[in-house]
This record gives C-alpha cells, structure tokens and sequence, in this order.
C-alpha cells in the first residue's frame, strides 16, 4: 500500500493538468478506504454509497461537535473569582430536534443498507455453482466441470490457491466446511458469508471488471494466466472468523477473467491426466491444504512434517507402529483417525471422495521423492516417468483407431 | 460495667433482641433490601435456566418428532409427576413456617422445615435412584456418551443424545439447586433452633423460602417440557 | 467497628499484621474499592504488555524474514509468556495465544469490574450519602471471588493459555483446540459471579440507602450510570454463566449441544454468548458514561445539560442492549432476523448520541478549568464520538457484510472501550485521586500523559479503520505487503500509548510517595463525597449529610469547603428566569 500510495503521490505531483489532479485524488482516495479496488463486482459500488452516506454524515457531526468543544473550551475557560454565564440547563426544542433529526438519518441508513443487503440475498437461477469446502487451513473450490484449481501462488508467508471467476456472469458459492466455523470474504467484492461444518451456506457475486487474461498457444491450449494491469496481481479471498493456528494462511487469490477465457481456464484444471504423478503430487499438496499441516522442509506444524518419512518407521499414540508405505499413505488420508502419529493432535479430516485413486497416488509419489534415501528419490521419478508415458501411449493408441 | 437491675425480663430470644446493622437507617430498610436483594438474585437464575428452555426450543424445533419420541421412551412421566406433587407439598411447607414465625410458633416452625427437608430429600433420592442411576445403566447417556442398550422395542432416534443431553444438563442443575436448598436450610433450621426468627425478624427464613418457591416454579417448567413433550 | 468517626479508612493500625487483617477481612466499602482498583491495574497492565506483544508481531508482514528466513515479530510475545512451551507450538499459535490473553485479560479481568467494581464501590455510596453499601460482607465476598476467578484465568492463561480469541466460538472452542480453555471458561464463569453479585449490592444500595430526602433524580449520574450497568449485569451476566457451564461440559463430555458433529449448533452457542457479551459492552461503556458526566459539569461548573435525559438514556441503553445482540451475528444468521437485529441496533444509537449532545451542550456557556480529569472528558468526548460514529457502518447489513470482522471492527470497539471507557477510567481516576488517596497529584505530569495518551491511541487505531476498509480480517498473524505501511504506524502508536500509560502510573506513584496533601473539595464540586474528607473517615461522613441542593446547583450553591469568593454565584436577579 505505501508503495502504491507513494506512486499516486507522485503521480500527483507530476500531473500538471486539473485532469490528472482530479484524478490523482480520486485514486488517493480510493487507495486509502479501499486499497483502490472500487467497482469489483456488482455489489461494490452500492455498499460503497451507503458507506460513504454514513461517513459524511458522521463528518459532519463529528465536525460541528469537536468545532463546538474545542471553541467552548477556550471561550469559556475559567476566570477565577467569577462564575459561569447564566443560561439554561435543558431546552425542549433544541432536544427534541437533536433525537429526532439523528433517528431519521438513521432510519435512513437502516432502509438503504438493507436495500443493498436484500440484493445480495438470491442468486440468479443461471449463475455459475461453484461447491466451497473450508478446512483448517484451506480452501476448495469445485467447479461445475468437476475441477479444482492447480494454480498456487505464496500470498503473505502461505502457498494460496489461485482461482478465477468470470466477469459478467452470476457465480453461485455453496459452502460448508470439514471442520470449524471459517467465513469466506472477498474484499474486493464487499461480500462474505460464514462457512458451517454440517450444514450449507450461499453466496454470490457478479464480478465486473477483468485482472488477467489467459495466454494460449497456438493450438489454443491453455499456458498460463497473465495479468492485464502488471500492478495489479488480482484480488484476495480470506478467512474472516477465527480458525485456530493458520487461521491468518488462508488466503487464496482471485483473478477475473472474461467468460471464454474463464472456460479456458476451467477446462485446463480439470484435465490432471497429462500431469506426471510427481508434479501432480507437489501441485495437491499445495491445493488441498496438506501444506497447512505437513511441511516439506522437516519443520513442525500441526501434523507430522513429510521430509524424510518415505519409508521410515511410524510410531502411534497407542504404542504401535507401522511402516510408511502406499498403504499407509492411502489409510491416513481416507481415514486420517485410524493411527494417529505419536505426539501430535487427532485433527485431520478425511477426504475420501475428495481425492481419486491416481491423486493419492500421486501424492505418494511426492512423498518418495521427500525421501531421505536418494534410492527412493529415484524410483518416485522412474514411477512418475513411467505412468506418464504410459497414459501417453494410451492416448495415442486411442487416437489412432 | 453498671449493675443490671433485677426488674429486667429474662434473656430475649434472638429474633427479639435483633438489632440492624450499623448501616442501616431502620430495621425495614434492612430487611426490604434483603428482599430485593433475593429478588434481583431470582431474576439471575431464571435468566440462568433460560439458557435450558432456550436450547430447549431450538433443539425441538430441529428435531420435533425424535423429540417427542425420545421424551416418551425416555422418561417416566409418572415418576416426574409425583415429583412434582413433592416439591409443591415442600414449597407449602415453607410458607407455613414463615407463618409459624410470624406467629411466634416455633415448635410448629421446626416441623414444617422438618417436612421441607424431607420433601427435598424424597425428590433428589426418586431423581437419582429412579432415574440417574437406571439412566446410566442403560446408556441413555448425554451426547457423545450416550450409548443406548436397546430394550422393549423402541428404535433409537438420530438425535436422542441431544435430548438427553438438555434433560441432563437441566435437571442436573435443577437438581443441585435442590441440593444448595437442602443445604442452606440446614442452615436455616440451626438459626430456627437458636430462635432466630420471630415477629420481629424472619428475614433470612422468607428470603430462603423465595428461593425454594423459585426452584418449586422452574421445575413446574420443566416437568411437562421434558416429561409431557 | 465503632468509634473510628474521625480516622481515615487509610489509616494504618497498630502492626503490620493489623492493617494486613483489617484489609483482608474489611466490609468497607472503600478499601474494598481500592483493592478492586489495584487489581484491574495490574489486569491492564497484564493486558496491555500482551496487547504490545500483539502489535510488535504485527510489525513485519509475514512470520520468517524473506531475506535472512528468521522468525520475526515473535520474540517477545514468546519470551514474555509462552517461553516454556519451547519450539513445540509454531509462531501462529503464539500470536494466537497473546491476542486471546489481551482479549480475556481485557474483557473479564479488566474492563468489566474497572469503573463499577474499582470507583463505583468507593463513590457510590458515598454520593447517595451512605455508610456503606448495602451488603458490605457479600461486597466482600464478591472480591474474593473476583480475586479467585481472576487468579484462576490468569494461571489458565499463562500456563499454556487458551487461542480462542476471548469469544470461544464452537466447534473451534470444544473440539480442535488446545489445553486451557476449560479453565479459562471456568475462570470467566466464576468471575462472572463476581460481576453478578456486586451488581445485585449496587441496586439495593440505590434502592435502600440513599439519604433522606434523595429523590432519583437529586442522584448524581454516575449513580444513575452505575445503577444501569448493575442491572445488565444482574440480568446478562447468568446467561454467559450458562453458556460457559454448557461449553465446559461440551468439552469434558462432548453433550453435543454447541458441537454440529453431534447435531448441535454452533450458531445457538454465538446467539447465548452474544445475549450477555453484547449487554457486557454496555457494562462496560456506561459507567465510563458516569464518569463523564460529573467530570465535565464539576470542572465546567455549571449544571449538567439534560439532566433526565441523560439519566433515562443510560436506562434506555440498558434496556435496549438486550436486544441488539443479533448483530454479530449478520454473517452467520437468516436475512430476516438481520433485518430485525439491524433495525434495533441503530435504536441505541439515538441515546447515546442525545449523551454526547448533552455533554457538549453543558460546555456552552459554562466556566472550564482546562486541567487533567477535563482534558480527559474531551478526549473522551473526540474519540467516543469516533467510536459512536463508526457503529452505524456495522449496524447498516450491506456496508457491515463487508466490515464485518475486519480491523474496522477491531479500530471501532477500541475507539469505543479504550477511548471511551478507559480514558473516562484514568479521568476519572484524576478526577477523584485527591478524595480517595488525599494526596494531589502534579498536573504537568498527568497532563503530559494525557497528552501522549491521547495522540498514542489514535495512531493506533485510526489506522486501523483504514486496514479494515482495505480488507484486512481480524485475528491475522501475518498479511500482505499492502497493509505493512498501516501496521508499523499503528505499532508506533501503540508504544506512544503505552508511554503515556506509564507517565500516569509514575504521576500517581510519585502522588502517593509525596506529601502533597489534597482539600476537601480541590474542584469545586457538589456532590457529597466533596463534604467528606480527603480521605474520607471509615464511615464516610462524621454525621450523616443533609441534602439541601441538586448535584449540580452550581448556579445556586457555593461548594463546600471552598472560598464563596472562588466560587460566587450568580445573583437571583443575573439568574432571571434561567433553569
């Protein structure tokens, strides 16, 4: 923010023309209450004029009281020896004008915001559904084609999902979560709603204005996301009600695309079946919130860190062991309460259906490259190498009758 | 020290020689305080056990026909009832005392705090001999305790735990506050014994009486919630 | 207990041992006031070092240093309380676990009992003319069990301590988390006893022992303040005695009440915890509205403005808090009882606005001394209003759908509770040092921190308004590169504030150390506690005071034990058909 502050300041003074002033005030301002991000979707500018109602009414007062104390207080000042001037310890008039003036503006407030509140309460019936699942510490969005993201990107000091939405057109948001109570905010859009365990929550939003486009190849595949405005990385989603230890690593970024592109973009994250296991794995344990509680660098968090543990030995809270081997990997995942690693909380939810066979796989397949022996680290790479091929083969073959 | 005059009456009973605390204007302003002070205290439990009748409401309207079901299969309405019959008998009793004091009958006060007790007693030995204990037995346990050992035909519903976790939780602390009665009118009954209460002064014994009508009324709440559902 | 009608209640007595009893074991209301006092100071500063522990952390943006990979920002928080958990808990949690110390330390150890429990048991009966309150040993009993709550949650808190925030909201609460919560429940559920207790002594006090001839409305209106907030805490406070029993027993049983994984509902356990913690703002709002009220019209001298509107409003906030408190509940509950939770919530607004009108309103026209406890009433009157203005936004569905737990909302409760309550709590801390300790204290000093208060609080949360807008959400240990600018101004502001915390507390060390003895009456002011001594003997007044005039007659009354030649009043034919 500073840094953006510091550029429209000097901006401003470059500017020479009454335009470019204008203008440069008007994103001053719009960089301090909203960190520039007005007219985000179609709910932004209208709870940004109730806002602003509100504000300068409370200006105004606050200005007519402070002006009114602070002259009283040097006009009045005591002189000693004398007493205060005469004059009458209550008014009806003035009192009756000083309730009711205050509760109609009020009232005001009430009907407007609500007003805007209303709109925000049904989704168009053709709005794009999007299923959220909130976990401690992650977020998952599935889109209608069934796809979650693979993009990430680190926001603060957490590795966040990065994911898109098409401008112009209603997105439906169905929400709950695994775990605790979180709430899904977007700033630049002004909504939120909280996520429950057990029960579904409903949100939605019509984004307006395009952050990034989508940079093909010839063939039209897709290659990558690429902002429009290289100042402007897109906007944020967090977690707005307290979560517990990461609570403040669950951001995610948001980029609005246009709807073809946004298409694009969607049918790209549904197809993992070009991606090697090893890449695939590394992108899972990013995107589905395995790196809120395992690390990859030996470090401790709320469960066991992955460096290193291919293979080793697993002691569990009730004395007994196990090796770490695909077998293991699959049950701790399907059924993360049946063994519970010696000295850290009984806290992971299951994702069974959340996962497919090749995804657990895959992330197998990381967890051996995580290995400490280098033979591991090898065969994880011929695996990947192989299944890969083979799927391509495959393909191939198919395509050739 | 000056000589006592022989003409003085024989040692006053407590009640008759009370004096109001140095803070005090007069006697009456001492003892209304007390009262309200009973008052504003009764105003804090049935605000406390409205948490009960509130999660009470919530949990039915979610699960109104497991409610009821689990209502009948679980309690005894029979059991309840007589219950009932029991603590208004004790809440009579203790209005007669006061009565008793303010006549100056003490032999009369000690019998109807005597028949209180025993009231109490009878409603806490049913609640837990006729409903704790068999409770416990069977596995008809609060939330993630409960663990229902099926008996007649009766098929558990999905949320049973949660009604009984609102029957435990409420007549446990109806319950105890029958117990906290018990207590503080062991309490009552030495002071009755020293002949602490008379015409002239029976604050604590009516104060304590407003509390046990208190816990009387928030079981006539509960009885037909809970057992009548 | 007879015969100490000319002793100050401070007198030591004969041994060491002695005065040890005499305060243990005391019913004065007095010395039982003052104990409260020194134990919410220590509460604070307990509160404030996690609340400078909370803002360094937030200093840097992330937890680990780009450049050199070292954990940042977490030092302090870590070697100040939780040194001993060592490298088992990741730096989050440690945030976590400060900001949920300052947060419970503020709310339950601090902020409830500091006015009611600290003043208002010294002033209250006093200004009704009384020797004490109406049950001093149930006084008595009320510290003790402040004392053991307090002791309870505080240990709860530094021995592992809780990372709930101080709201313990379900699942999170009874499931997932850590170590002491239950403790701290049971702490907060013991201390609420406390709370209930002096709340009950405070309206039969009001109710019963006002002097013959007191009206309701010849009380001065820190009795009225301290009669209302009495009554929210006679009426709110069993309802979070419940939730906290019922959130213990979902921990030690799990009976599913508050837990979604057994069918219960996390959402009715937000509705029982805001039933009491919305009614508790006001707890802990209106006796700083008191304290306002007799500051601005003794050192204004002159009559309060809108004396029984002030006085109803304070009741009409009382009544109305307890219907308000759907509104932390916009993004979690049904459009229909937002609307209505909405609608109610700007209901308060109106008599707390009609307060700071009347308190504006009593300046005009009046004679001010520019001192102390004055500048604090203006400060008060600057960032209250800020605080006051800023709920509208929160009140209003769409613009609190987006402020709604973001820094907005923490900038707003603190401009609210800090800058209305405690700042009102130090003023009026200067306001009555001179009675309760006899001793003045010096002005330049008090001023200075006044000062370094004032200008140390809005850095910090002014800014912080701005982050909230901007999207920044509560409770984050770390943020983006965006808000860091905000941040460091806002931790700047912080340690200018706790600087001037500290001038104060020297001011009335030195204070206490020096011989700088106060008059009676060093304001001018009329209220009884300006007829007892300074300090008052053990039974407040030597003969019972006769009331002869209103508490703020200042255009018809000199003050006691003041020069009539100092403060003269106007002649009947000046006054005119005036008041």
């Amino acid at each position: 923010m500073l840094a953006n502050l510091s550029d429209t300041f000097l901006a401003g003074a470059t500017a020479k023309s009454l335009g470019a002033s204008q203008l440069f005030l008007a994103s001053w301002w719009d960089e301090l209450w909203w960190g520039g991000k007005t007219g985000q979707s179609n709910f932004a500018a209208g709870t940004d004029a109730v806002f602003f109602y509100i504000f300068w009414v409370s200006v105004a007062f606050f200005a007519l009281l402070m002006f009114l104390m602070v002259l009283w207080a040097f006009q009045y000042r005591r002189k000693a020896g004398t007493h205060a001037p005469v004059s009458n310890s209550h008014n009806t008039k003035l009192e009756i004008a000083w309730t009711v003036i205050p509760t109609i503006l009020l009232g005001v407030m009430f009907v407007w915001g609500f007003k805007e509140y209303a709109r925000q309460l049904v989704a168009p019936i053709d709005s794009e559904e999007i299923q959220v699942t909130a976990s401690q510490w992650a977020w998952e969005w599935v889109y209608p084609n069934g796809a979650t993201t693979l993009e990430t990107e680190v926001i603060a000091d957490a590795t966040a999902p990065v994911f898109a939405l098409p401008v112009g057109r209603p997105v439906k948001f169905i929400m709950s979560s695994t775990d605790v109570i979180h709430s899904m905010f977007f700033s630049a859009f002004r909504i939120k709603r909280d996520v429950f365990p057990n029960r579904y929550t409903v949100m939605w939003v019509e984004p307006q204005e395009l952050t990034h486009r989508v940079l093909a190849d010839a063939n039209g595949k897709y290659i990558k996301l690429e902002p429009i405005d290289p100042a402007n990385p897109g906007h944020y989603l967090t977690c707005t009600e307290y979560c517990g230890d990461q609570h403040s690593q669950m951001w995610a970024r948001i980029v609005l695309l246009s709807p073809t592109d946004y298409e694009m973009w969607k049918a790209a994250q549904a197809s993992t079946d070009d991606i090697d296991l090893k890449t695939l794995g590394e992108m899972l344990y990013a995107t589905k919130g395995c790196n809120a509680c395992h690390s990859v660098d030996g470090s401790a968090k709320t469960g066991p860190t992955w460096k290193g543990s291919w293979g080793t030995q697993r002691t569990f809270d009730d004395g007994t062991s196990a090796e770490m081997d695909i077998n293991y990997v699959r049950q701790s995942i399907l059924e993360p309460a049946a063994h519970i690693v010696d000295g850290f909380p009984n806290q992971m939810v299951s994702y069974q259906g959340r996962l497919t066979d090749r995804e657990i796989r895959a992330i197998s397949v990381f967890l051996k490259t995580l290995s400490s022996s280098k033979d591991d680290q090898q065969k994880a790479q011929e695996e990947s190498d192989a299944e890969i091929a083979a799927k391509k083969a495959a393909a191939a073959a198919g395509g050739g009758e | 020290m000056t000589t006592i005059p022989d003409n003085t009456p024989a040692k006053l009973d407590p009640h008759e020689a009370y004096v109001h605390g140095h803070h005090w204007r007069t006697a009456d302003d001492e003892a209304s305080a007390a009262k309200l002070g009973m008052w504003l205290f009764l105003a804090t439990e049935v605000l406390m056990f409205s948490g009960f009748f509130c999660a009470y409401a919530a949990f039915r309207m979610m699960y109104e026909g497991n409610w009821v079901a689990a209502s009948d299969h679980y309690l005894d309405w029979r059991i309840g009832g007589f219950n009932t019959i029991v603590l208004l008998l004790s809440s009579f009793t203790v209005v007669m005392a006061i009565r008793c004091a303010q006549q100056n009958r003490q032999g009369l006060l000690m019998f109807n705090l005597w028949i209180t007790q025993l009231c109490a007693a009878t409603f806490l030995i049913l609640k837990v001999w006729l409903e704790y204990l068999p409770k416990l037995r069977l596995g008809e346990k609060p939330g993630a305790l409960f663990h229902y050992v099926p008996h007649g035909d009766y098929i558990a519903g999905a949320h049973d735990h949660i009604f009984l976790s609102v029957y435990w939780i409420a007549t446990a602390t109806h319950g105890f506050h029958v117990l906290v009665g018990m207590f503080v009118f062991a309490w009552i009954m030495l002071r009755a014994r020293k002949r602490h209460f008379g015409p002239n002064h029976y604050t604590a014994l009516e104060n304590v009486g407003l509390y046990w009508h208190l816990v009387d009324v928030i079981w006539i709440f509960l009885f037909p919630l809970l057992y009548l559902a | 207990m007879s015969g100490h009608h000319d002793v100050s209640y401070l007198a030591p007595k004969d041994g060491f041992w002695q005065t040890v009893w005499s305060w243990a074991f005391t019913v004065d209301h007095k010395k039982i006031g003052v104990m409260y006092l020194v134990a919410v100071l220590s509460a604070f500063l307990l509160g404030g070092l996690a609340a400078m522990a909370v803002r360094l952390e937030l200093w840097s943006p992330t937890m680990t240093d780009p450049k050199t990979g070292l954990v940042t920002g977490q030092l302090l928080t870590k070697d100040l309380f939780f040194g001993f958990l060592g490298d088992n808990v990741t730096p989050n949690n440690i945030y976590n676990r400060a900001f949920s110390l300052h947060g419970t330390v503020m709310v339950f150890l601090f902020i409830i009992p500091s006015i009611p429990a600290a003043l208002g048991n010294i002033f209250l009966p006093i200004m009704l003319g009384a020797k004490d309150v109406a049950f001093p040993k149930l006084n008595l009993f009320s510290w003790y069990i402040y004392l053991f709550g307090g002791t309870f949650a505080v240990s709860a808190l530094l021995m592992g301590g809780v990372e709930t925030g101080w709201t313990f909201y379900t699942p999170y609460s009874t499931t997932t988390s850590w170590g002491g919560v239950t403790a701290m429940v049971l702490g907060a559920f013991i201390l609420g006893f406390s709370s209930i207790l002096t709340g009950m002594n405070f309206i039969a006090t009001v109710h019963k022992l006002r002097v013959p001839g007191m009206g309701w409305f010849d009380m001065p209106l820190f009795v009225w303040a301290i009669y209302a907030t009495a009554i929210i805490q006679v009426l709110a406070t069993p309802v979070l005695a419940i939730t906290l029993m019922m959130l213990a027993f979902e921990r030690m049983f799990h009976i599913g009440i508050f837990d979604p994984a057994l069918g219960g509902d996390p959402v009715l356990f937000q509705h029982f915890f805001w039933f009491y913690s919305h009614p508790a703002v006001y707890i802990m709002i209106l006796p700083g509205f008191g304290i306002a009220s007799e500051v601005i019209s003794v050192h204004c001298h002159k009559k309060i403005f809108g004396y029984r509107a002030i006085a109803f409003s304070s009741i009409a906030i009382a009544a109305i808090s307890f219907l308000v408190w759907g509104h932390h509940l916009f993004t979690s509950e049904t459009p229909a009882a937002n609307a209505v939770f909405s609608a109610l919530t700007f209901l308060v607004a109106v008599p707390t606005a009609i307060k700071v009108f009347n308190w504006i309103a009593t300046m005009y026209k009046s004679s001010i001394s520019l001192n102390t406890p004055m500048l604090y009433a203006m400060s008060f009157l600057f960032c209250f209003t800020i605080g006051g203005l800023t709920g509208p936004p929160l009140a209003t569905l769409a613009t609190d759908i987006m402020l709604h737990d973001t820094y907005f909302v923490v900038a707003h409760f603190h401009y609210v509770m800090m800058g209305g309550t405690v700042l009102m709590f130090i003023g009026g801390l200067h306001h009555w040092w001179p009675k309760m300790f006899g001793k003045m204290y010096n002005e330049a000093g008090a001023m200075l921190g006044c000062v370094l208060v004032f200008i140390g609080f809005n850095l910090t949360f002014m800014t912080q308004f701005f982050l909230g807008t901007q999207g920044m959400p509560r409770r984050y240990a770390t943020y983006i590169d965006e808000f860091t600018f905000l941040h460091q101004l806002s931790t700047v502001g912080s340690l200018i504030l706790g600087i001037g915390l500290f001038v104060h507390l020297f001011v009335f060390i030195a204070s206490l150390m020096g011989d700088s003895k106060a008059p009676r009456n060093p304001w001018g002011g009329l209220t009884f506690e300006w007829e007892a001594d300074s300090p008052p003997v053990e039974h407040n007044f030597p003969h019972e005071p006769v009331i002869v005039h209103g508490p703020y007659d200042y255009h018809t009354t000199t003050p006691p034990h003041c020069d009539p030649n100092e403060y003269p009043v106007p002649s009947k034919d000046e006054l005119g058909d005036a008041h």
